[in-house]
Order: C-alpha cells, then sequence, then structure tokens
C-alpha cells in the first residue's frame, strides 16, 4: 500500500534548536500529548492544533498521516480508490501539470532511485488531475504541484488525494481562482503587516517600489517552493495546516522583518531589494519566526488589515476572497463544545493584555509587545487566541473591543 | 543554501563602480521554451541541472563590459503561464529597456503564441522603439523541429525584430547564448552597429539573415 511506503520518504522534523537531552524528553512528551489527543473521543482537535503549532510541530511524518486530516475535520476512514488514469489526455491543464512536474526533481529526497521518483511523479501528475477534474471550479496553477508532492511524500498517494482535494476547496481555494486577482488581494497584506512592526522597513521597500511578486511562490506553495529542507516544509505545513488561511502571509512578513538589517542596508531600487527577498536564507530560525507570525496574527488579524490591504491597489479587489474564508472557517468550525472549553482557558489577565497590544496605531510599542504576548501566553495559548479568533469570528468581538 | 538557479555573477575580481548603468531586459514566451534555462545560461555560463516552474518573475543579473564600461543586465524571468501575466507580471514591465521573446522550435504551438506576447507586450506600452529580439531555443534537438527557420525568419522580418535560432543545452555551442544577450547591450549602449561576435565554429549558431527594415532599426546609418 502506498501509504506505507512512502512513510519513509519525507524525512521527519526533530525539535529544532533545543538542546539533546532536554529535546529528547520534551519530544517524548509532546508525542504522549498528542496520541492522547488522537485518543480522546472524539479526537482533541483543539489539541492537536496547538501542538501543530507549538515548538517542533508535529514532530514526525507517523503522526502528520493520523493529525493533518485531524486538522482539517476529515475522516480517513473510506479512502477512494486511485483515480483513473484516463483523465489525462483530455484534461486542458495537462500540459502545463505534465511540464511542472517534470521540472520538480528538487521537491524529492536527494538520493532517491529515479524509478522510485519516476513513480511518484505519475501519482502526482494522477492527484492533481484527479482533484482538478472532481472541481471545475478549481483552476490549476504553477506551484500548486510544489504543495501537492509535499502532502504526497508525507500521506502517500490515496491519503494525499483527498487532503489535497479538501485544502483546495479551503485554503488554496483562493489562488485556484480563474484568476489570481484574490491572490494578489491577500499579498496586499503583506505591506500593512509590515508597516505595524517597522515602518521604515515599510517605507523603504514602498520607496523601492519592490512590490510583492517576491512573496508570490512564497504565499501559493506554502514555501514549498523556495525552502530546500523538506523537514522545514513539513514543519511549516503543521503550522498552516492548524490555523487561519492567511497565516502564510503573516510569515511571510516575519520573514522579510526578520531581515531588516538586509534590507535596509540593500540599495533601494526594486532590482535590488526583490533579488535580495526572493533568495530565503535556508537557515531561518523557523521556531521563532512561527511564533513571531502567530503574535502578528493576534495582534493585527486580517479584519484589522482589511482596508489597508485593499488600499494598496487602487483595483477593485473581490470580496469572495472573505465570502471562501469565512465558508471556510463555517465547514470546520470546531464544535461548539471544544470552542466554550477553549475560552475558558484563556486566563483574564491574557485577554487584557490582548486587548492592549491589539491598538492599532501603537506602532512603536510594537516590538516589546510581541515579546511580551510570546513570553506571557506561551505558545498553547497563543494558539488558543489564534483559533478562537479564527474559527469563531465572534469572539474577535469579545477579545478586541 | 541559495536556489541554485538564483545567482549574481560578476567579472571576477571586479565590482561595479556605483554608478554603473543598468540594462533592464524582460524575457517572455510561453511555459516551457526555455526561458529559465537561457538566462540562467548567460549569468551562470551553464545549463542547469535543474529547473523548476518559475512562479511569478524571478530575477537574475550579470556584470558586463562593453568597450571599458561595466554595465549591469538585469534579466527578468517571467512565468509562462496565462494566470499569472494579468495581474502580476505588470510591474515588472516598467522602465524595460528591451524585450526577448522566446519560443521553443520542437514546439509549434510556442510560436503560434507569439503574436500574443508581442500584443501583451505593446499593451505595457512596449513597442517598435524599444529593442526586441526573437529567439528559438532547444536547437539541439534537430530530430524534433517544428517551426521552420524559413517561417521563423519571416516572422521576425513582419515584427522588425532580429532572429536568433539557439539552445540554451547544447554543449557544443557555450557562447551563443551570451552572444544574443550581449548582442542586446551592445544595441542598447551604443545604438551603434551590431557586432554579433560570433563564437568560432558555432555552426547551429547562425548569424541569421536579417531583414532590410530591422537593419535600418539595428543599425546606424554610418
Ligand atoms: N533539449 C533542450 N531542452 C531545453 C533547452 N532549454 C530548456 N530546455 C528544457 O525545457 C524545459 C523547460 O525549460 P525552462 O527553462 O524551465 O522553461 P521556461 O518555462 O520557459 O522557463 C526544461 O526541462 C529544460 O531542461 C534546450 O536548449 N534544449
Ligand atoms: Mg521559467
Amino acid at each position: 500500500m502506498s501509504l506505507k511506503k512512502s512513510k519513509s520518504i519525507g524525512a521527519s522534523s526533530p525539535l529544532n534548536g533545543i538542546g539533546k537531552q532536554d529535546g529528547d524528553s520534551r519530544r517524548r512528551r509532546k508525542m504522549a500529548e498528542i496520541s492522547q489527543a488522537l485518543g480522546a473521543s472524539p479526537a482533541d482537535v483543539a489539541a492537536l492544533r496547538r501542538m501543530a503549532i507549538s515548538e517542533g510541530g508535529l514532530l514526525s511524518d507517523e503522526i502528520r498521516c493520523q493529525v493533518w486530516p485531524k486538522l482539517l475535520n476529515m475522516h480517513t476512514d473510506h479512502l477512494p480508490e486511485k483515480p483513473a488514469a484516463d483523465l489525462r489526455e483530455n484534461h486542458k491543464d495537462y500540459h502545463q501539470v505534465l511540464l511542472d512536474v517534470r521540472r520538480s526533481l528538487r521537491r524529492f529526497p536527494p538520493g532517491m532511485p529515479d524509478d522510485q521518483r519516476e513513480g511518484l511523479q505519475e501519482e502526482l501528475i494522477d492527484i492533481i488531475l484527479h482533484v482538478l477534474d472532481r472541481n471545475p471550479q478549481l483552476h490549476y496553477y504553477q506551484g500548486y504541484h510544489d504543495i501537492v508532492v509535499t502532502f504526497l511524500l508525507v500521506l502517500g498517494e490515496r491519503l494525499a488525494t483527498v487532503l489535497v482535494e479538501k485544502l483546495s476547496t479551503h485554503h488554496l481555494r483562493d489562488f485556484m481562482d480563474p484568476t489570481m486577482d484574490n491572490t494578489k488581494h491577500i499579498l496586499n497584506y503583506l505591506m500593512p503587516i509590515i508597516e505595524r512592526v517597522n515602518p521604515e522597513v515599510h517605507d523603504f521597500m514602498q520607496q523601492a517600489e519592490v512590490g510583492t511578486i517576491f512573496a508570490l511562490s512564497w504565499l501559493i506553495t506554502w514555501f514549498g517552493h523556495v525552502l530546500s529542507d523538506f523537514r522545514h516544509v513539513v514543519r511549516l505545513y503543521d503550522f498552516f495546516l492548524a490555523c487561519h488561511p492567511l497565516m502564510p502571509i503573516y510569515f511571510a512578513a516575519v520573514i522579510v522583518l526578520h531581515r531588516e538589517e538586509e534590507v535596509l542596508d540593500c540599495e533601494c531600487d526594486m532590482a535590488s531589494v526583490h533579488h535580495l527577498l526572493s533568495q530565503i536564507p535556508q537557515d531561518l530560525p523557523y521556531e521563532t519566526l512561527i511564533s513571531r507570525a502567530g503574535d502578528l496574527f493576534v495582534q493585527f488579524p486580517p479584519s484589522e488589515l482589511a482596508r489597508e490591504a485593499a488600499q494598496q491597489n487602487s483595483q477593485q479587489t473581490a470580496a469572495s476572497t472573505f465570502k471562501d474564508f469565512e465558508l471556510a472557517s463555517a465547514q470546520q468550525k470546531p464544535d461548539s463544545v471544544l470552542r466554550r472549553r477553549r475560552r475558558e482557558r484563556v486566563p483574564p489577565q491574557a485577554q487584557a493584555q490582548a486587548m492592549v497590544v491589539a491598538r492599532p496605531r501603537a506602532k512603536r510599542l510594537v516590538r516589546l509587545a510581541v515579546m511580551g504576548l510570546t513570553v506571557a501566553l506561551g505558545a498553547a495559548a497563543l494558539a488558543v487566541v489564534n483559533t478562537a479568533l479564527e474559527w469563531a469570528p465572534k469572539l474577535d468581538f469579545q477579545l478586541f473591543p | 543554501m541559495e536556489s541554485s538557479l538564483e545567482l549574481t555573477t560578476s567579472l571576477p575580481g571586479t565590482y561595479p563602480p556605483l554608478r554603473s548603468r543598468i540594462f533592464k531586459i524582460i524575457v517572455i514566451g510561453d511555459s516551457g521554451v526555455g526561458k529559465t534555462c537561457l538566462t540562467y545560461r548567460f549569468c551562470a555560463g551553464k545549463f542547469p541541472d535543474k529547473t523548476e516552474a518559475t512562479i511569478g518573475v524571478d530575477f537574475r543579473e550579470k556584470v558586463i563590459e562593453i568597450d571599458g564600461e561595466k554595465i549591469k543586465v538585469q534579466l527578468w524571468d517571467t512565468a509562462g503561464q496565462e494566470r499569472f501575466r494579468k495581474s502580476m507580471v505588470q510591474h515588472y514591465y516598467r522602465n524595460v529597456h528591451a524585450v526577448v521573446f522566446v519560443y521553443d522550435v520542437t514546439n509549434a504551438a510556442s510560436f503560434r503564441s507569439l503574436p500574443a506576447w508581442i500584443e501583451e507586450c505593446r499593451q505595457h506600452s512596449l513597442g517598435q522603439e524599444v529593442p526586441r529580439i526573437l529567439v528559438g531555443n532547444k536547437c539541439d534537438l534537430r530530430h524534433a523541429l517544428q517551426v521552420s527557420t524559413e517561417l521563423a525568419q519571416k516572422f521576425a522580418d513582419s515584427h522588425s525584430m532580429p532572429l536568433f535560432e539557439t539552445s540554451a543545452k547544447n554543449p557544443d555551442d557555450n557562447d551563443h547564448v551570451e552572444a544574443i544577450f550581449m548582442t542586446v547591450a551592445h544595441k542598447l549602449k551604443s545604438q551603434k552597429p551590431l557586432v554579433l561576435s560570433q563564437p568560432p565554429g558555432a555552426t547551429g549558431a547562425l548569424p541569421l539573415r536579417k531583414s532590410e527594415e530591422e537593419e535600418r532599426s539595428w543599425s546606424c546609418s554610418c
């Protein structure tokens, strides 16, 4: 069965950045917590979300096989049969898919035998065409294959097929419109986020007229296209699967902000800044950046940035982005019991603090506030606030009056 | 580790003076015709061993020297898929000095798309006054040829562009891609008659006949 075979393909991520012994025991503890959450009936999805976000993410591909479906609220008891191969010739996107999959060699682990890789590439084509065929409203984009290959390598063909289909109708929905207008709209969140945290970097980038296309491949491939270490990619996928669909753009902003000095030292013109930013350093402190992205999401939730994002370009922006996101939330909303439970766990002072740091114009305080939030709440509580905001828009009002 | 397709090369041991001139060239054409390989070949001097789909716009640059002047040649390598063009790529058409249209000599459809690419340029107000060249790539795959030189030359003539047939891959012919971009750079620098520096013995790399009209547009009257 392809599922078993594939488990060994993807690399498992160790907990990065912590001492070995300490790391081992933390890792064991986390694994125990994850299996407890998985074993609960129904599975404790809120806890799984926290695990996916907090340090080290979901730890191994075995665990991902079990948890990723839960993060997408899916039952995987009955997997569909292998998609029919006769989809190929007559699909309008077949040639583009073929072209992109053929030259996706770098997405496969170095050292994988050619015939194994070629088999996986065939599966990759099948999955993509299967999802497109069943969902004629979805349109293939270059980069979609970079997302699908990650699921294939972690989950195997059959599980990947169902998860990718769900993801495509939810998190990736906007990228798969007939046009990229909604994608562009999402990119328009980038500069407002940067501005809130570091106006100097923002102004510099505006002056250089660098635009946001340097972050396009980050966004629409969830960084799968630009990170060469597969462990980093799956770690980010843990995070993004557990979060709001706009989280990747917050993460993109955090990467730019992380490189503020380099940016400000750069020549202030489009080419130089684009060139600098489009090359992601491969040794980023992922765990730190993930928790920062979560912080920024809490402090500057999409609802607060929406107007500025819309003003980024004079063009009329499509409102369907937000309809889709609401839809996504509605369909995946954890049941109300879970929601209530999570709300109770947020300590009152944390709520108060969240309120304080959320003042939109307190720019200079922002960096301090970011630290405060992370330290005081910890990643778990952060996740609670995060998901509360994300999946239950009404809570938004209570936390951020 | 950096993505192997992104790089900047400069002449060894030199650094461009602060105000060195910049030539900005945009490379367009259907997906898969070899735009990424061509730009990589020019900037890195070799055929990349693993290319990937270009998402959005990639940037490569190389510092060259013409008549003692150091010039930065910036190549903007664009995504071929239609959906990226409408809302994404516009930004990169600004202040472009030259346009390189690419088709694949083994793919007639990529040749038939050329009028649409020319139209896209026109819509971004890049008309005949901006130097444009046509490149037929993958000449190493002779057995699979679908677009004859004659047909391509006719098309190039009718649009007053010089035509180059080349291969980003063909190892016998290392310098030809370089020569093509250098041609554009020379044109931009001087607007003087082009010295097409053909590598000796480059047979497949043809100095193709230029139409009269094109001759006029690419040379001065002296
Ligand atoms: N035989 C041959 N193949 C080439 C040549 N140039 C590019 N290719 C191949 O054509 C495919 C598409 O090339 P790429 O540069 O990614 O095309 P792009 O989409 O226009 O950027 C890749 O598999 C390349 O290896 C060439 O000159 N000869
Ligand atoms: Mg390309």
